[in-house]
C-alpha cells in the first residue's frame, strides 16, 4: 500500500506531491497507528444519473466500490491488469477474437453464487441493449459471444478492435451483473441493490443524498478493505463540501481547485491520482475541408495563421499557475499521452518553439493574415461553460480572452451550458472556440478517430483529406508498431495544423482529513477519476 | 359565496391549462435532453435511437397532446435522470422533505414576523421600531444562499453546534429553515407593520381605547384581528413557497427536497421530472391562492359581493 502516490517517480507533473502532499503523508504515516476498519465518508459532486442501471447512464459510474468490470487497472501505473473477474485473456492476430478466462473463485455478494460466463453474456446484453446510452459503446457493440465453458468465453468482433480492452477497464462500460439475481428478482432487484463482485456491497441508495457501501468480509480476492462502511454523499455546493471537511463530517472531499488552498491552509492534505486523469483543451469549431457538412470558410480560425497566433498568445505557465495551482503539466497535443500509442517526444521538445508564449509573433501572424480587415467576421466567440469535474472552464475562457485581447484579437465570451454546446456540435454548427476534456484518457487511436476524423461524426472537430487517410490506415492496421507510427504521424499532422489549443494534463485530486485518512492509491484511469476504493487506508479509530 | 368559489375554480383551471402549454414549451425550448444524456462521442445511430425511444422524433404538437393526455392522469412518464422511477414518483418522494423544512420555516416566519410587525407598529418611531425595520431590510436584502453559507460557517464549522448539511432530524433543519425564513420574516413583518399602522389609526380602535380597553386587548383583539387580513393574503405566496421548497437553500444544504429536485432535473434536462415538478408547483400555488381568496372572501364580505 502506497501512502499517497508513487507516480511522482514516474511523472514529473506530479512532483508537487513530493514537495507538499507526500511530505505530509509520510509524516502522517509515521505518526499513524496501523489501519483498522472504520467508517469513511466521501463527498462528491452529484452524478449525472442516480441509478443502479449503469447501462442507462452515459458512463457516470457511481457503483464503483461494489461492481467490477472484466478487467481492472493497476493502482499505480493505471495499466490494464487482471485484478478483477478475469484472470487471463488472449487475442487472435487480427484483434477480432478476444478470449477471457474467469476466476473460479470470483463470486457475487450475498447468495448469488460464483461468476460464470452466463453472467458475462447477460451483462453484455444489458449494456448493449437499446436502452444503453453508454459512452464508447461502439467499442463493445456488435460482438458475438461464444461460451466455451463456465469460465471461458470469446468475444468475436465484426472488425479488428485493438483497443477492445479499454471497454472493459479504464472506460469500463460493462459492469458484471448477476444473471441469477435478475432471474430471481427482475430489474427491481437491480434497482434495489445489484449484487456485484467488488470489495464493497451496495447497502443503500438515497436519492439526492448518496450511496452507502459495506465492506465484504473475506472477499474472494483475498483482500479485505480497511474501511468498514463507505458513505458516499452527493453535495453540489463547493462551500458546503469544504465546510463538511472542516467540520469533521467528511473524510475525503472532491473540492474544486480554488477551494483546495483553504483546505491545505487548515492542514488538510491533497491526494492526487498516480497518473494524469484528464486532458483539457480548447477546440476550434469545424476545421473541415470544403464539401464537408458544417464547413464554414468565414470562421476566422480557418486561417492557420490565426490558430497559431492564438496558441502563441497564451502564456501557459500562467494558466498552469492560475487554473491548477501549478499542479498540472502543459499539454502538448490533445489525446496524446506518454503511455499511449504514437507518443511523439519530439513534439514535446518542439513545443516551446512552436506553441510557446510569444505575443510579438502572434501580432506578426495576425498582420500577415490581414486581421481583422480581411475577415468577414473577425470576432472569436469563446465559450464559457461549466462541466462537473472541470470548474476551471469559465476562468479558462476569461483568461484566453485576456491573452487574445492583448495581441489584438477581437473576442466575445458566450455563456452556454454543456448540453446546448453538445447540441450545437451534433448539429455541426458549433462555430465557436470551446473547451473539451479527455477523461479518462482514451487510447490514442480511439481519441484521434473520434475527435479528428469523420469516424467521430457528428462531434469531430477536424475533417481533412490527410487526416481521413491517416485515420483510415490507423483503424485498419492490426500491427501495433504500424498503428503507433500512423498515430504518431497523425499527432504530428494535427500539431502542425494547430488543430486546437492544448491546455493541460491533470490528475484527479481530493482533499482528505489527515486525522482519519492515511492514504489512497488510485490511478485516475476511470471516467470519474476515482477507483480502488478498497485501497483507502484509514487511520485506526 | 358559492358563485365566487366556482368562479375562482374556473379561473384556476384556465390558468392550469395555460401553465401546461408554458411548461411544455419552455422545457423544450431549453434544448433536447439528448444533449445532456448522451456522451460527447455519441454516434449518429445512438442519437437517433434515443430520440426514437424518448418519442422526441414525433412532431411537437403530438408530443404535447401525449403529454397533456398523460398529465391528466398524473402520468408524466419515466425520469431520465433517476432511471427506473416515474417522474411523479420522484416528485412525491421528495415532497415530505420539503414539507418538513418548509413547515419549520413557516413556523419560524410566523412566530417571529407577526409579533415583530405588531411591536414595530405599536412602538412606532422608537428604537424597537428602528430595530425591527432594520432587520426587515436586512432580511429582504441578503441572498438566501449567502445567509445559508454564513450560518454553516458560524454554527457548524465554527461552533460545531449543528451539522453543516444533509437530510436528517431537527438539527439538520434549523439552519436551512432559518435561511428560508429570513426573507419571509422580513416580508411578513413589513406587511404586518403597515397593516397595523393603518388599523391603529382608525376610529374603532380609538373608541376601544376611550372605552377603557386594556392596551393588550386594543392591540391584539381590536387592531390585529382586523389588520390580519393583509398578511393573510401573503400566506398564499408563503404556503406556495413552503410546498415548492427553496431551490438555492436546498442545494446549499444538500437537502433533497422538491426545490433541489427541480434544479437537478433542469440541469439534466429531465423533461418528465421538470414537467411533473413544475406542474406540481403550479398546482400548489394555485390551490394556496384559491384557498386564501376564499378565506379572504369569507373574512371580508366586500370581496365576495364585489
Amino acid at each position: 500500500m502506497t501512502r499517497i502516490s508513487t507516480s511522482t517517480e514516474r511523472n514529473p507533473s506530479f512532483r508537487w506531491l513530493r514537495a507538499g502532499g507526500l511530505a505530509a503523508a509520510l509524516a502522517l504515516g509515521i505518526a499513524a497507528p496501523p489501519a483498522e476498519a472504520r467508517d469513511v465518508t466521501i463527498v462528491l459532486d452529484p452524478p449525472s444519473a442516480e441509478t443502479n442501471r449503469f447501462w442507462e447512464t452515459s458512463g457516470d459510474n457511481n457503483l464503483g466500490p461494489a461492481m467490477q468490470t472484466l478487467l481492472g487497472n493497476d493502482p499505480v501505473t493505471g495499466e490494464i491488469d487482471t485484478s478483477t473477474v478475469a484472470h487471463t485473456w488472449e487475442v487472435n492476430e487480427d484483434f477480432t477474437s478476444w478470449t477471457f478466462h474467469l476466476r473460479p473463485e470470483a463470486e457475487f455478494h450475498g447468495d448469488w453464487g460464483p461468476v460464470t460466463t452466463a453472467d458475462i453474456v447477460h451483462s453484455y446484453q444489458l449494456h448493449t441493449s437499446n436502452d444503453s446510452i453508454l459512452t464508447g459503446l461502439t467499442l463493445l457493440r456488435g460482438a458475438e459471444l461464444e461460451v466455451l465453458d463456465d469460465h471461458t468465453l470469446t468475444f468475436h468482433l465484426p472488425e479488428p478492435r485493438p483497443n477492445f480492452l479499454f471497454a472493459h477497464a479504464g472506460r469500463g462500460i460493462m459492469l458484471i451483473y448477476s444473471k441469477a439475481q435478475y432471474e430471481a428478482e427482475g430489474i427491481e432487484g437491480y434497482d434495489a441493490a445489484p449484487a456485484g463482485t467488488g470489495h464493497f456491497r451496495l447497502t443503500e441508495r438515497r436519492i439526492g443524498e448518496g450511496v452507502t457501501f459495506e465492506a465484504v468480509e473475506d472477499h474472494w480476492s483475498g483482500e479485505t478493505s480497511a474501511v468498514s462502511t463507505l458513505d458516499i454523499r452527493y453535495v453540489a455546493e463547493p462551500a458546503t463540501k469544504l465546510a463538511m471537511l472542516l467540520a469533521g463530517e467528511a473524510d475525503i472531499v472532491a473540492l474544486p481547485r480554488e477551494l483546495q488552498s483553504e483546505a491545505t491552509e487548515a492542514d488538510y492534505a491533497i491526494l492526487s491520482s498516480t497518473n494524469a486523469a484528464m486532458q483539457t483543451a480548447f477546440m476550434f469549431g469545424n476545421i473541415y475541408e470544403e464539401g464537408v457538412e458544417g464547413y464554414n470558410p468565414e470562421l476566422p480560425w480557418m486561417d492557420i495563421r490565426l490558430r497559431e497566433a492564438m496558441n502563441r498568445a497564451i502564456d501557459r505557465d500562467v494558466l498552469m499557475e492560475v487554473l491548477y495551482d501549478g499542479r498540472a503539466e502543459k499539454l502538448v497535443r490533445f489525446m496524446m499521452d506518454p503511455r499511449g500509442e504514437g507518443y511523439a517526444p519530439e513534439l514535446a521538445e518542439r513545443f516551446d518553439e512552436d506553441y510557446g508564449y510569444d505575443p510579438e509573433r502572434a501580432r506578426e501572424l495576425l498582420g500577415e493574415a490581414g486581421y481583422p480587415e480581411a475577415f468577414a467576421d473577425p470576432v472569436i466567440p469563446i465559450i464559457s461553460t461549466t462541466l462537473g469535474g472541470n470548474p476551471e472552464f469559465p476562468v479558462l475562457a476569461e483568461l484566453l480572452q485576456v491573452f487574445f485581447d492583448e495581441v489584438g484579437l477581437q473576442t466575445e465570451i458566450r455563456e452556454m451550458d454543456w448540453g446546448t454546446l453538445g447540441g450545437m456540435s451534433r448539429a455541426r454548427t458549433a462555430f465557436v472556440l470551446r473547451p473539451m476534456r479527455n477523461a479518462p484518457i482514451r487510447p490514442s487511436v480511439q481519441g484521434l478517430s473520434i475527435f479528428y476524423s469523420s469516424a467521430g461524426n457528428p462531434i469531430n472537430f477536424v475533417e481533412t483529406a490527410q487526416m481521413e487517410e491517416l485515420a483510415t490506415a490507423m483503424n485498419a492496421s492490426i500491427d501495433p508498431e504500424e498503428r503507433g507510427e500512423i498515430a504518431r504521424d497523425a499527432f504530428t499532422y494535427l500539431y502542425e495544423l494547430y488543430a486546437d489549443i492544448p491546455v493541460a494534463s491533470v490528475g484527479y485530486e481530493v482533499a482528505v482529513d489527515p486525522d482519519t485518512i492515511v492514504g489512497w492509491t488510485y490511478p485516475g484511469a476511470t471516467a470519474i477519476g476515482l477507483s480502488h476504493w478498497h485501497l483507502i487506508e484509514p487511520v485506526a479509530e | 359565496m358559492t358563485r365566487f368559489a366556482l368562479l375562482r375554480l374556473v379561473q384556476s383551471l384556465v390558468s392550469l391549462f395555460a401553465i401546461t402549454v408554458i411548461v411544455f414549451g419552455l422545457s423544450h425550448a431549453t434544448g433536447s435532453p439528448i444533449d445532456t444524456m448522451l456522451p460527447d462521442d455519441a454516434t449518429t445511430e445512438q442519437i437517433a435511437a434515443l430520440s426514437r425511444n424518448l418519442g422526441l422524433d414525433e412532431p411537437l404538437w403530438r408530443q404535447y397532446l401525449v403529454f397533456l393526455g398523460n398529465a391528466l392522469q398524473g402520468d408524466f412518464g419515466m425520469s431520465l435522470k433517476w432511471r427506473g422511477q416515474s417522474a411523479m414518483g420522484v416528485v412525491l418522494d421528495r415532497l415530505p422533505a420539503t414539507l418538513r423544512l418548509g413547515g419549520l420555516a413557516l413556523l419560524i416566519s410566523i412566530a417571529v414576523a407577526i409579533p415583530a410587525g405588531v411591536v414595530s407598529a405599536v412602538r412606532r418611531g422608537t428604537w424597537a421600531d428602528h430595530l425591527v425595520r432594520g432587520f426587515a431590510l436586512f432580511g429582504q436584502s441578503i441572498p438566501a444562499f449567502w445567509l445559508g453559507i454564513v450560518l454553516i460557517w458560524i454554527f457548524a464549522v465554527g461552533l460545531g453546534w449543528l451539522p453543516t448539511s444533509g437530510h436528517g432530524g431537527l438539527a439538520h433543519m434549523i439552519l436551512p429553515a432559518i435561511s428560508i425564513a429570513a426573507f419571509q420574516i422580513a416580508a411578513l413583518t413589513r406587511l404586518t407593520r403597515s397593516a397595523m399602522l393603518e388599523v391603529l389609526d382608525t376610529e374603532y380602535v380609538k373608541l376601544a381605547r376611550i372605552k377603557g380597553a386594556s392596551e393588550t386587548a386594543v392591540v391584539w383583539r381590536h387592531a390585529f384581528a382586523n389588520a390580519a387580513i393583509v398578511p393573510l393574503t401573503y400566506f398564499g405566496v408563503l404556503a406556495g413557497s413552503v410546498l415548492t421548497g427553496s431551490i438555492v437553500v436546498e442545494t446549499v444544504f444538500g437537502w433533497p427536497g422538491a426545490g433541489w429536485l427541480a434544479i437537478e432535473a433542469i440541469r439534466a434536462r429531465d423533461f418528465p421530472v421538470i414537467q411533473a415538478v413544475v406542474m406540481f408547483f403550479a398546482l400548489a400555488f394555485l390551490l394556496a391562492n384559491v384557498l386564501v381568496d376564499l378565506l379572504y372572501a369569507w373574512v371580508d364580505p366586500r370581496v365576495r359581493h364585489g
